[in-house]
């Protein structure tokens, strides 16, 4: 899961009514198509389930059973945990280190190796460490929540213009307020691209942590499902992963336009005309 | 200053090997990691480090060692996984390119095909790995289908941005002097979008590789991730750590290649690499004449 949108599509590409319709068409006329394919065996429905099947799939597991519940709970609790503390580590560990220039300089190979190494492959070593359970998983996910947030910091941070914060040092700024007033925001649209990177790849660690290790989780799940061919029950725990992971990227989405509001022309405006009754009630 | 030899031509590369700064601070960081690994490998001898939690420098050393001169049993499972992740990364790159070239050249097709590129974004490409072990089995395919549909996005993503970034009056211009579709596309299009091309591929090398790996760790016989998970079940933390190691540099490796295959392909980017192929392709045309 990467985190961009598709380039090339501007707001009058947006959905009118026909397009909607015209999505919805080929959407049904596919699945029809599949639904044909299983129904009269020319696919093999243990391997490629029926829509109507998969449907069915999702009432089970969501309401008739219920058990999709629980290891929902369990994954999205992992990620969550797992990214708070991933990112908050990422970046704090990153500003205290771009705050000197000779750290800086010194630790930048070692980031340059760590950037090479699969992430995800830490985890059979976490297991061995912390033992099959929470611990490891909310490890596992942290270490990947990690880097992407710590190295943006430290780049942002190193691509500071020196120019500015020079006149800032000129004028008596203390460290403290070149730092929050001209690094940090400088630095504010990497490191929300790297939170963003961070909470797209979180859901892709706590499954694989899952997969390796627990014994919940919709990783675990997902495994057993498709380990005893319930394959139209697997997809249906896929779909459902589809959505979270759709509503985390639009939770992401807003909480950028929120955060960095001068690289969203809306968000600017809001903030403007918020700005502006402020300054005018004084 | 060591700038000798012809004068505008720039200082060789290893030059810097004469520079006093550059060897001072050469001189501090190898000092640090030897001091560093120094006190690690103290902390592991006196005990003061639980061998089952973090082995010596040196035990990992001998590990490592045994992995790759006195049993050499890593080679296969490299190249196992090698072999996953690049027939991945081509199979996932020809469709995503392939694609991402459709969407750029029709409006229509790239209305109808983003839903499902977003959709397939949005979902963990790692949580399709036990459908696809049931789908391909257990052998190399189902690792090799993983890492294809990982890599697919950041390549479709990329291409199409770097399709869809042409400059206007170009391509104007192009039409006026009657290029055909196939020469915007090929001679404006496709070299404008090459540096965006590949900075997709570099992206997605490394994923392919993660995607072998995790569908290794999920089942296999053979691969370096099955290889790190038996070696972490059997707690042989030492050996484990070796294989990561090794994983660092196969990802350090691919990277390499890809970023040797962007310099070689957008040389226009890079002055050195423009210069020589401008001299080669002058002797080229002199010969011709």
């Amino acid at each position: 899961m990467s985190d961009e949108s598709i380039p090339g599509l501007s707001a009058e590409d947006g959905l009118t009514w026909r397009r909607v319709f015209n999505h919805l068409a080929i959407l049904v006329a596919f699945l029809t198509v599949w639904e044909m394919l299983t129904v009269t065996g020319i696919a093999d429905e243990l391997l490629y389930p029926r829509p109507t099947l998969i449907i069915y799939s999702f009432y089970s597991l969501f309401i008739d059973q219920g058990i999709v519940w629980r290891h929902l709970w369990i994954t999205m609790a992992t990620v969550l945990s797992g990214f708070v503390v991933g990112t908050i580590l990422g970046i704090s560990l990153a500003v205290v280190a771009g705050l000197s220039e000779t750290a800086r300089r010194y630790m930048k190979p070692y980031i340059i190796v760590l950037e090479a190494t699969p992430r995800i492959a830490i985890g059979p070593l976490m297991l061995a460490w912390l033992g099959f359970g929470f611990e490891a998983k909310l490890a596992i996910v942290t270490l990947v929540c990690f880097f992407a947030p710590f190295i943006n910091t430290l780049t942002g941070f190193l691509s500071a213009d020196e120019d500015q914060i020079e006149l800032m040092r000129s004028l008596g700024a203390s460290k403290w307020q070149i730092l929050t007033k001209a690094m940090v925001p400088d630095a504010m649209p990497l490191i929300m691209a790297g939170i963003r990177l961070a909470m797209a790849s979180a859901l892709g660690g706590a499954l694989v942590a899952e997969f390796i290790s627990s014994n919940e989780g919709m990783g675990v799940l997902l495994n057993n499902l498709a380990a005893v061919l319930q394959m139209s029950a697997a997809f249906a725990a896929l779909l459902t992963l589809t959505v979270l992971g759709f509503f985390l990227y639009r939770i992401m989405e807003s909480l950028e336009s929120w955060i960095i509001f001068w690289h969203h022309d809306d968000s600017m405006r809001r903030v403007a005309r918020k700005r502006q009754t402020y300054w005018s009630k004084l | 200053m060591i700038a000798r030899g012809a004068p505008g031509r720039k200082p060789a590369r290893w030059m810097v090997l004469l520079d006093p700064v550059f060897l001072r601070r050469l001189a501090t960081h190898v000092l640090i990691f030897t001091s560093f690994i120094a006190v690690w490998e103290w902390a592991g001898q006196t005990g003061r480090l639980n061998d089952l939690i973090m082995p010596a420098p040196s035990a990992i050393a001998a590990a490592i060692w045994r992995m790759y001169v006195v049993t050499g049993e890593i080679y296969w499972h490299f190249f196992v996984t090698m072999f996953e992740a690049v027939s991945g990364f081509v199979i996932g790159g020809v469709i995503g390119l392939g694609l991402a070239i459709g969407a750029a050249l029709s409006l229509t097709f790239r209305r109808y095909v983003a839903p499902y590129a977003v959709a397939l974004n949005v979902t963990p490409g790692i949580a399709v790995t036990p459908i696809f072990i049931a789908w391909f089995g257990f052998g190399w395919n189902s690792k090799i289908a993983l890492a294809a549909l990982i890599v697919f996005f950041p390549i479709f993503v990329n291409s199409l941005s770097g399709l869809l970034r042409v400059d206007r009056d170009t391509e104007e211009l192009m039409r006026s002097l009657g290029a055909s579709k196939m020469q915007t596309f090929f001679k404006l299009m496709l070299p404008n979008a090459a540096p965006m091309i590949f900075a997709g591929f570099k992206v997605a090398i490394t994923t392919a590789l993660v995607g072998a790996i995790v569908a290794e760790f999920a089942s296999a016989t053979e691969g370096i991730g099955i290889m790190m998970q038996r070696y972490a079940h059997r707690l042989d933390i030492a050996a484990s750590i070796g294989v990561l190691i090794s994983m660092a540099l196969m990802g350090l490796l691919l990277f390499t290649l890809m970023e040797v295959a962007d310099r070689r392909t957008v040389f226009w980017l890079r002055p050195e690499r423009l210069e020589q192929v401008s001299r080669k392709r002058r002797r080229r045309l002199m010969a011709l004449k």
